[in-house]
Order: C-alpha cells, then sequence, then structure tokens
C-alpha cells in the first residue's frame, strides 16, 4: 500500500535523509545518483556537527534547529559522531567584547553555553593559542561526512528503497503538464532507461540547475566552492572556533587522527570543476595557526573544495517554500507549471534529517497524505549494513 | 557516452610543462586507466597537474572534461571515507591522499622515459566489479562484525581534561574500511578467507568489549578465519592508516588460544 513512487535524484546527504523518511512514512522510492554516494559535496564537508553556536548570533532559528538535530542525531546515529565538545576562543579584545552577544543569543537557541576559566581550556586543549583571552564551551562535535548518510541509505535501503549507483538523470519526463518519471544512463552498460515517477524530488544542491533545465525549468544556483586543509595529527579533541562574527577559516575540526581547518568561499559557474587553489592552502594554514600555533609546524595530509551552492534570485526561488532559513524547496508545479517535480536547495550536515523531515511533509502535502513523520526516534542502521541488507537484525529497520 | 574516451592526440601539440599565469609550475601527465568493461579495454588520459594535484584530482578532471561517464568512487578526499582504494602502478593506494606528482618522480627515479610514462590504474581485485575503478564492497563488508563499534577513546593530548557533560574523549577508528588489505592479501584471491580488514575488526570488538568474546571469538575460529593467514603481511604494508591488520589477527589467534585453554579445550 505505497502513498506513490518517488524518484530521489542526488546521492548526498538530503537525498539520504529524504528516502529514508519517504520510505518509513510509506512511500516507495529509487534513488539515483551518477556517482558513488556523497561524492558532490556532502562527503568533502567540513565534518563538523555544529550545536549552532557558529550561527546563533545570525539567525536564533537555525541555531535553535542545529541544537534539536544534534540532541537527536546522538540518539539515532551515534555511531557516526565524534561527540567532544567545542570551544569558542576570543582572540582580540575585540572578539572578548562579541561574547555577551553571543552567549545571549546561544542561550536563546537552547544552547548550552558556557565560559572555561583559561587555565581549564589549557588543561581541556593544550595546543591552544597561549594567548588567547576567553574560552566558551558548546556541544559541537565532528561528523563522519561518509558513514553519517549511510546511516540513512542503510535503513532505507534494509526498508526496501532502491537506490542506484553511477546511474545519471538524463532527462526527466512529463505530461500535461505533471512530471511522469526520468530517464537515466547506466555508467557501466552505457544503457539507458525509464524509471516512472509520481513525484521527482532533484536533491542535487549545486548540480540543482542543471538538473531542473532537464524539465526546461531555470532555477538559478551558484555554486560556491570552499576549501578544507587537514594535518597528519590529531591536535585537539574539541572543536576549536574563533568566537568573532562568522568567517573564513576560522573553525579547526579534530576527525580521527587529523585536525581540519576550513574553509573558504568562492563563487563558479561549474560544480565540477572544482580545484583547491594554492593561496587557500597558504591562507587556511594561517588562520589555523592563530587558533593553535603547532598547526603550522604539522605534516601536511591533504587539501579539498566541496562545491556549496548558493540560490540566486528569480521568481521560483522567491516563491519556494524556505522549509528552513538556509535551505528551501521549490514546487516546480506552483512556480513552473511541472507538477510532482520539487527541487531542493541549500541545508548542512548536522540538519539532514530535519531536511528531509520538511520535505516529506511537503511531499505529503502535495499528494493529499496524512502521514506523520518518525524519523526522530528511529534508530538508524550502522553504515556497513548498507552492504549488508540480509545481514541485519530482523525489525531494527521496520 | 563519448566514443573515443582518449585524449591524447588533442594534447599532442600542447608542451610537456608550463607555467599558469601566477607562476604554478603544470606537468602534462599521461594515464593509463583501466576499464575492463568497456571494448578498449583501456583509457589513455593526457591531463595538467599541478603540485597538490591527487589522483582524485586527476580522475575528476577526466571526469568533467572527457568522460562523464568514467567510473570511480570517491568521497571524502582527505583518506577519510576509504571509498577510493584502487591499484596505482601495481600497489593499492586511496587515491585521494596519493600526489601525482609523486608518482611522476619515482617513475623518473626508476629511469622511466619522461615521455612515454604513463601512470597505470586498476580496480582493487577480489572484490566485485562495477565498471572502470569503481568496485562493491560487499565483499569486505561480508565478514565484517556488522554491528562493531566504530568509535574508540582518543589517544590525542594524553591526560587532558574532558568537558563534565562526557567521560572522555573518542574517535572514529582508523580503520576506513578502503579494502586495500583485501585486495593485496594473497590468501584472498587463492581460497576461502575472511581477509584482514574484517578479522581486525573482529579483534578490535572483542578488545573493547571482552563480553562479546563467546559469541565473536567462535566466527573467526576456523580456516577461513584466522587459521587462513599465511602471514603475508601484504595488509599491514598497504594500510593507509596504521592499521595492521595482521597483528591484529596474531592477537585474535592468541584469545583464541587463551580461551580453549582456559575451558580446558586443547
Amino acid at each position: 500500500m505505497s502513498h506513490g513512487h518517488v524518484v530521489v535524484i542526488g546521492g548526498g546527504g538530503t537525498g539520504a535523509a529524504i528516502i529514508h523518511d519517504l520510505i518509513q512514512r510509506g512511500f516507495t522510492a529509487t534513488l539515483v545518483e551518477r556517482g558513488e554516494l556523497t561524492s558532490g559535496t556532502t562527503g568533502r564537508h567540513h565534518g563538523q556537527l555544529h550545536s549552532g553556536a557558529r550561527y546563533a548570533v545570525g539567525d536564533r532559528e537555525i541555531a535553535r534547529e542545529c541544537m534539536e538535530e544534534v540532541r537527536i542525531l546522538q540518539a539515532i546515529a551515534p555511531q557516526a559522531l565524534e561527540m567532544n565538545y567545542g570551544l569558542f576562543v576570543a582572540l582580540t579584545d575585540e572578539d572578548v567584547a562579541f561574547a555577551p552577544e553571543f552567549i545571549q543569543a546561544c542561550r536563546e537557541a537552547t544552547i548550552p553555553v558556557r565560559e572555561i576559566p583559561l587555565d581549564q581550556a589549557f588543561r581541556m586543549e593544550p595546543h591552544l593559542n597561549p594567548e588567547i583571552k576567553m574560552a566558551l564551551q558548546v556541544p559541537d562535535g565532528t561528523i563522519d561526512a561518509w558513514r553519517l548518510p549511510l546511516h540513512f541509505f542503510a535503513t532505507a535501503r534494509a526498508a526496501g528503497a532502491d537506490i542506484r549507483t553511477f546511474t545519471e538523470v538524463v532527462g526527466i519526463h512529463s505530461r500535461a503538464g505533471a512530471v511522469t518519471g526520468v530517464r537515466v544512463l547506466n555508467h557501466a552498460t552505457q544503457e539507458e532507461s525509464d524509471i516512472a515517477a509520481d513525484l521527482v524530488v532533484s536533491a542535487t544542491g549545486a548540480w540543482a540547475e542543471k538538473v531542473a533545465a532537464l524539465a526546461g525549468i531555470h532555477i538559478p544556483v551558484t555554486p560556491a566552492p570552499g576549501t578544507m586543509v587537514a594535518v597528519k595529527k590529531r591536535l585537539n579533541n574539541m572543536v576549536v572556533s574563533h568566537l568573532h562574527p562568522a568567517g573564513d577559516g576560522d573553525i579547526i575540526v579534530p576527525q580521527r587522527g587529523l585536525s581540519i581547518i576550513g574553509s573558504t568561499q568562492w563563487k563558479t559557474d561549474d560544480p565540477d570543476t572544482v580545484e583547491v587553489p594554492r593561496a587557500d592552502i597558504d591562507y587556511l594554514t594561517r588562520r589555523a595557526t592563530e587558533l593553535m600555533p603547532v598547526f603550522g609546524e604539522t605534516p601536511f595530509h591533504a587539501a579539498w573544495s566541496a562545491s556549496r551552492p548558493l540560490a540566486g534570485a528569480s521568481s521560483n526561488v522567491e516563491d519556494g517554500r524556505k522549509l528552513s532559513r538556509d535551505f528551501i524547496a521549490i514546487d516546480h508545479g506552483r512556480s513552473d507549471g511541472v507538477k510532482g517535480f520539487i527541487s531542493i536547495i541549500g541545508g548542512k550536515a548536522t540538519v539532514l534529517r530535519a531536511m528531509g523531515e520538511k520535505t516529506v511533509d511537503l511531499i505529503c502535502d502535495l499528494v493529499g497524505v496524512q502521514e506523520p513523520c518518525r524519523t526522530a526516534e528511529t534508530p538508524l542502521l550502522q553504515h556497513r549494513a548498507f552492504y549488508n541488507p540480509h545481514l541485519v537484525t530482523k525489525g531494527a529497520a521496520s | 557516452m563519448s566514443d573515443s574516451p582518449q585524449n591524447d592526440s588533442r594534447h599532442n601539440d600542447q608542451p610537456q610543462e608550463f607555467q599558469t599565469l601566477s607562476g604554478e609550475p603544470v606537468r602534462m601527465v599521461r594515464f593509463r586507466i583501466a576499464r575492463p568493461q568497456r571494448e578498449e579495454q583501456w583509457g589513455q588520459y593526457v591531463v595538467p597537474v599541478k603540485g597538490h594535484t591527487t589522483l582524485v584530482d586527476a580522475l575528476e578532471w577526466i571526469k568533467s572534461n572527457i568522460d562523464l561517464t568514467l567510473m570511480f568512487r570517491h568521497s571524502c578526499h582527505h583518506g577519510s571515507c576509504g571509498t577510493c582504494g584502487m591499484i596505482v602502478n601495481n600497489k593499492q593506494a586511496l587515491a585521494c591522499t596519493t600526489r601525482v606528482m609523486d608518482l611522476v618522480e619515482e617513475a623518473e627515479a626508476a629511469g622511466e622515459d619522461r615521455k612515454s610514462f604513463a601512470i597505470e590504474v586498476r580496480p582493487l581485485q577480489t572484490m566485485d566489479h562495477l565498471g572502470d575503478l569503481a568496485v562493491d564492497p560487499a565483499r569486505l563488508f561480508r565478514d565484517f562484525p556488522v554491528d562493531a563499534d566504530y568509535l574508540r577513546p582518543s589517544e590525542a593530548n594524553k591526560g587532558s581534561e574532558v568537558p563534565g557533560e562526557i567521560t572522555g574523549y573518542q574517535r572514529f577508528e582508523n580503520c576506513i574500511e578502503c579494502g586495500l588489505c583485501v585486495s593485496s592479501c594473497p590468501v584472498v584471491t587463492m581460497r576461502d578467507f575472511m581477509g584482514p580488514a574484517g578479522l581486525a575488526a573482529y579483534n578490535r570488538e572483542v578488545t573493547k568489549h571482552p563480553e562479546r568474546s563467546g559469541e565473536l571469538l567462535p566466527r573467526v575460529d576456523s580456516d577461513r578465519g584466522v587459521w587462513g593467514c599465511d602471514r603475508h603481511l601484504a595488509c599491514s604494508q598497504v594500510c593507509p592508516t596504521g592499521v595492521y591488520p595482521a597483528k591484529h589477527i596474531v592477537q585474535l589467534q592468541k584469545k583464541i588460544k587463551k580461551t580453549k585453554q582456559e575451558s580446558g579445550q586443547e
């Protein structure tokens, strides 16, 4: 008794959460991804589990949502998180003067924040710049950028989702102003085939403009890549951030045996041809060294860039329902005359589950189905289960 | 989709080495990439490479500039996800932490001819092939304890103070489940063997959770388990994150022997 068949385009964090939620609420679904899962933006993200503190001054709502999702992810996917908290450190008097506003904003967003005496901060993170003037603790952490989405994919797959990698959408079919399916190219066989659908969701982020164009729709999306640099040693256990209005190169996220500084941001035309600018590596290393001087002395491990999407101005983007302050869903039935086609743009890894929930809420509205979301209370299968659906303990996924 | 996935000819007139306007040296490097499911079997590509260009960057360049259907797995680009294992010049490696210029310098030091030299890239062996360089890692996970704990205490800054809200700093395991060890293991290619990655995972799990020994040790106490290891040590040599699977296999063997002695068997 399916509510309908949905094709989700894009195997990133957004697609992962959407297909999991769709299956939970009684839809059948196929997810197609032109490469490996999370090979676009999601897998290359900085890896920070955001308490929301970084966003609190700018937007309480985004911050509150982050905090809520941190609590939920700890319950449903603890194995995909290093939950070690974070320190915001003040480097200048100006930073210290910013603290009261920051603390107030965090409290309003329900983020537990407290000042840590400097001697204690150095006992927590001995590599901190000895010149820091203040340290505030918040519940930040680290995400495994591959394995967290895989938790969602694994759970969806075990419950019947059809997930196809190396399968590229080359056409979107519609009849009488409504979407009817997609045409896909299987990269392995080089053969094209059709997948019928009642609804098509493009969860392709920086690629959303290219995908919408397949349906003859224009949505302006500017790919905005950012660079990250990792050194070959774990220098910190807590996420270390610069206490100031959010900017470039002001967060060092630890992960496994690495410490990672990020990020920068620039704009480009093509999300596929992103190269790491040499100057970014030098700039980020310099910024990291301000927070933890030893960073600059530590052997280089890797530098990479990820294309995030910036949605531009146009009538359909403005019409787009802002499902949260930082991500939008465009119902192309309303804005472009193609019913059953939705584009999702934006969001962040920490709130992927919430993005799935809100997108599927919208889908339920569109098809007139009343089915509550249960993903916040449903523990996810571990990442390895994605490859072993037959080994999964019965009951865990349903 | 392209009829000719080779781009050799269009670069024949280009200099082999040049500088960008900003002064960064660029070198044109030739790649020979296995495409076993294709008629041509191999693709030849010449790619502009800078000092920090990695193999995965080079593959992405080929994908976006020459053939959008080139198949390879990749995700994090910094050696944490474990998806981009390949065989590079006959050695298992992660594409994302392999610097192309290191391979070029290696070849030059070995006296390779600069003009004809090509970096050869093949998919990992012993796993089901999806296409080009992409494999299905299901074989790797088949013999994993599927629910094994992926977290462990962090060793960084030993003795440092911990926030009151948690009992200790935690981190993800070193093992990124990339399968390089399984692909390099001579035993896996010869006979049915659980393989180094899975056995190492079993050892980590019983070390962290001794209470699971009774359930887990019997699963590896067999010829396809710990007793199948011939100690070639290839696994420990190719491991990109210092897991040393061979060491874990020996530890598991000891744990099994000890358990049997204690229970009076053997």
